[in-house]
């Protein structure tokens, strides 16, 4: 009997070495074990200074399989190492990437694409127009396609049958003319076209390639082929990436950075930690760290393309009266939400389009527009007394939120508006996540908070939501004429100046209408190294762009 | 001895079966699917139903249900529909080593300080050792862990600088969080520990080996320690099952790739199969480990004959 602890011992160790050896420290190589090595120089210090970046991701990696994808984690790391036919430049405005330039027809509907001589896959392989018609194809057929063919068969003739599986790859609008040229048939005129060909689902693929991977595309880094500034040299989904310039590289004179690692770190003050330590160049902050940072001179915010709103449902009552619904809007202040509730980077909101949204002639949306909804709590009053007498009774209001604590936080601030303005009790519901959505879906709330953030920099993607939407329920059972008029209208618009006219005064309707309550637009709050430069982010779709990143 | 066993691993196959379709069913009562909600909402009813219809979602839950009992039977967990394209049998292999190790050493590591700390409270009761004993008991067991992590972390890792802040890169990464783990070990092992001893060294036979002439730690070591541990082994089998299939506040905090986030974030997005996959996943290590406990009480003290108790 003695004798089996010390058997039971070095079996126990024995197995402690068997999992040592299977646990993939990712080390090996990487500078930030230089603690322990200690003589290996640091590489971000050494003569090559300014070579390495390194920064978070907030989630697991789920899916590099660009035609795909879905999520803002994958995006930020295939904007780096993909490249479509433009690319967003710091302003938001697409520039020539894989493409040298575009002609569009006189009625706007046909863009015929010139792609630039010199461009490879990083095996050296040219990139060819047919690469992104194979692409495109992919991303839009039943079999392969993700949840975002939509980006793409709304706006690509035939597309929307060929996805539907109604149709074969013949009657899709994309054609190859040659090697070099590129030639797309559009539904309907879409200013915002070139800037979506920027959006990683828009992104070329190598058909050999692709074929050649089969089910192993997009799971390792040896199973991407990429055209953009970085290439990937590792890829663990629960740890992050290695990107390294790309040497095939059309613009890699333009590259400063040698490398970057992006880390997976989902505690956001252990990021914060790591920042101090001097291991990451760039770090979201909670909002409750705000106020410590805030005159750092390395804080600073940035606004997404993301619009919280309160939606009013007037399939049920007491919003299908018009009073109630316009005081229930005027009655709260979100410069106070933003300021001192959210306090994290989020802008009050007194409309619906995100601010910085495009417009036309390099005006903004909300520059256009103006202020539509602001506070005036006396009018709110009169409203609410006015709308009690034609309901006849006091009627009793369920606020619906999700359950995380923003959501949560803001549902306590109106409710507390409410009390302080109005004088009436607004009873808060609150459900996670998809269950608000469920609820909403069934057209079963009076109010609720929600948000839409945009995929592309245009207008419409807010006000095709009220358009006859599929589901009613879910956009309040809002039902006018004249607004799906005018955002139908603008849609077949070839003029801009004219299409613009009439997004503002859809959006001008449907707040007036009292549909919607603006809260806030979203913000983040960061701190970013004072040596780190040239970070491009983008309030939508794929960010950051690390393309023209420097670290001195 | 071979019946008993064979009774116990059909015992095993009934449990797992009953967790297996518990899970089913309870989980697909979660509101939302797997997928970008917000942007389906934009669809109608029937679009969103084809939608899902491309992943089986459609069909009535019997039906899923069969299919996917299946496939399990066949060894197959499925693909994920988080991490598109990997199956959930890659997901649990790639994410299990980090968090194993750290269980591993959190258990030896608990079980050693834990062990030893309640010994000496034992022998030197109600003296200074006994009380600081306790007090480090105490206080492991009423500070969460997490808080014990974030401050390992800022002094340790940031202000000292010692150890990596966070991160998985080589074995140093590993301490930390080992540490942080263990601290509820220690407290839980050493308090059980000590009572046990208390009562052990009460018995009749530990005055017999006194005046036998044995020596003190011959009496320490072969008869108080293996009476007191008997309990304490009872415990091992939770503790081992937790620690070793990870912590997700723990792995959060030190960034490490493990399995425990993975569960949670499984459940956060409606990632049908990983849940089915990591619960049954756990399940199976659960019971095996009881199982083996059960045969290790045989080990440490022979009255306890599982094959003597009933043929």
């Amino acid at each position: 009997m003695k004798k089996t602890w010390p058997k039971m011992m070095s079996f126990l160790l024995l197995s402690l070495m068997v999992l040592l050896a299977g646990c993939n420290f990712s080390g090996g190589s990487k500078e930030t074990v230089k603690k322990e090595e200690g003589e290996k120089p640091v590489e971000s210090t050494d003569g090559k200074s300014g070579s390495v970046l390194n920064l978070s991701l907030d989630n697991d990696i789920p899916d590099l399989n660009q035609v795909k994808t879905t999520d803002a984690i994958s995006f930020a790391i295939l904007n780096n190492v993909m490249e479509g036919l433009y690319r967003l430049d710091e302003n938001n405005e697409p520039q020539p990437a894989m493409a040298e330039s575009y002609e569009r027809s006189e009625d706007g509907l046909t863009y015929t694409f010139t792609l630039k001589d010199g461009i490879k896959w990083s095996n050296g392989d040219p990139v060819t127009a047919n690469d992104f018609k194979y692409s495109w194809l992919r991303a839009m057929h039943p079999d392969t396609a993700g949840s975002y063919a939509s980006i793409l068969t709304d706006y690509i003739k035939g597309g929307a049958a060929y996805a539907a599986g109604e149709s074969d790859a013949d009657s899709v609008a994309i054609e190859v003319k040659n090697e070099k040229t590129l030639v797309v048939e559009l539904i309907q005129p879409t200013p915002f076209f070139v800037g979506l060909t920027a959006f990683v689902t828009y992104f070329p693929l190598n058909e050999a390639f692709t074929t050649e991977k089969g089910n192993d595309f997009g799971l390792t880094y040896e199973g991407i082929l990429y055209n953009g500034p970085y290439v990937l040299t590792a890829y663990d989904q629960a740890q992050g990436v290695t990107m390294e310039k790309n040497p095939e590289y059309w613009d890699k004179d333009k590259v400063a950075v040698q490398k970057v690692n992006m880390k997976v770190i989902k505690e956001q003050s252990t990021a914060l930690n790591l920042y101090e330590a001097g291991e990451l160049d760039k770090v979201y902050l909670a909002s409750a760290d705000v106020n410590s940072y805030k005159d750092s001179s390395e804080f600073n915010t940035e606004t997404e393309f993301r619009t919280y709103f309160i939606q009013f449902n007037l399939g049920k009552e007491p919003f299908d009266n018009e009073n109630i619904r316009k005081a229930l809007q005027l009655a709260y202040d979100p410069q106070v939400l933003t300021d001192v509730i959210l306090n994290n980077g989020s802008e009050p909101a007194y409309g619906l389009v995100a601010t910085k949204m495009a417009g036309v002639d390099g005006k903004s949306f909300r520059e256009l527009q103006g202020d539509v909804i602001k506070p005036d709590i006396e009018k709110a009053k009169e409203l609410w007394v006015k709308g009690v007498e034609e309901l006849g009774k006091t009627p009793s209001i369920d606020l619906l939120t999700a359950d995380d604590t923003v959501s949560k936080d803001t549902g306590t601030f109106l409710q507390s508006e409410y009390k302080k303005n109005l004088g009436i009790d607004v009873n808060l519901v609150t459900q996670p996540y998809s269950g608000r959505l469920d609820t909403m879906r069934a057209g079963d709330y009076q109010m609720g908070v929600n948000r839409w953030g945009a995929d592309f920099n245009d207008s419409i993607t807010y006000l095709d939501l009220w358009n006859a939407p599929s589901n009613p329920h879910f956009r309040g059972n809002y039902f006018n004429e004249k607004y799906d008029e005018l955002v139908n209208a603008a849609k077949s618009e070839a003029d801009e100046n004219v299409r613009i006219e009439k997004l503002l005064e859809a959006e001008k309707i449907l707040l007036e209408d009292g549909i919607v309550g603006p809260l806030y637009y979203d913000g983040l709050s960061y701190l970013q190294k004072s040596n780190v430069k040239g970070i491009v982010t983008h309030p939508y779709g794929a960010s950051p762009d690390l393309k023209w990143a420097t670290v001195e | 001895m071979k019946k008993y066993f064979i009774i116990r691993v059909i015992n095993i196959l009934i449990t797992l079966f009953i967790i297996a379709t518990a899970t089913f069913f309870l989980m697909k009562q979660l509101p939302g699917s797997p997928f970008d909600e917000e942007k389906l909402s934009n669809l109608s009813e029937e679009q969103r139903m084809e939608f899902y219809a491309r992943y089986g979602l459609d069909k009535p839950l019997s039906q899923q249900y069969v299919l996917y009992m299946k496939n399990l039977v066949q060894g197959d967990l499925g693909e994920s529909f988080y991490f598109k394209g990997q199956d959930v049998s890659t997901l649990i292999k790639n994410r299990i080593g980090p968090s194993a190790l750290l269980g591993v050493q959190a258990v030896l590591l608990g079980f050693t300080i834990g062990i030893i700390l309640g010994i000496v409270a034992a022998f030197r009761h109600n003296t200074m050792w006994d009380f600081s004993a306790m007090i480090v008991a105490v206080l492991g067991v009423s500070i969460p862990n997490f808080v014990f992590a974030a401050l390992l972390q800022y002094y340790v890792g940031l202000k000292l600088g010692i150890l990596p802040v966070a991160f998985w890169e080589s074995y140093s990464s590993s301490i930390m969080p080992t540490i942080a783990l263990s601290l509820m070990v220690i407290a839980l092992i050493a308090r059980f520990t000590r009572n046990e001893m208390l009562e052990v060294l009460q018995q009749d036979y530990m005055l017999t080996a006194k005046a036998k002439g044995v020596p003190p730690f011959k009496i320490i070591y072969k008869h108080a320690i293996r009476n007191a541990l008997i309990p304490v082994i009872t415990i091992l089998g939770p503790i081992v099952v937790s620690l070793l299939t990870g912590s997700l506040v723990i792995e959060n905090i030190f960034g490490v790739p493990g399995i425990g986030s993975l569960f949670v974030d499984s459940i956060k997005v409606n990632d049908y199969t990983t849940i089915m996959g990591l619960t049954l996943f756990y399940s199976a290590f659960f019971v095996l480990t009881m199982l083996i406990i059960d045969l290790l009480y045989g080990v440490i003290d022979p009255r306890i004959r599982i094959s003597g108790a009933k043929e």
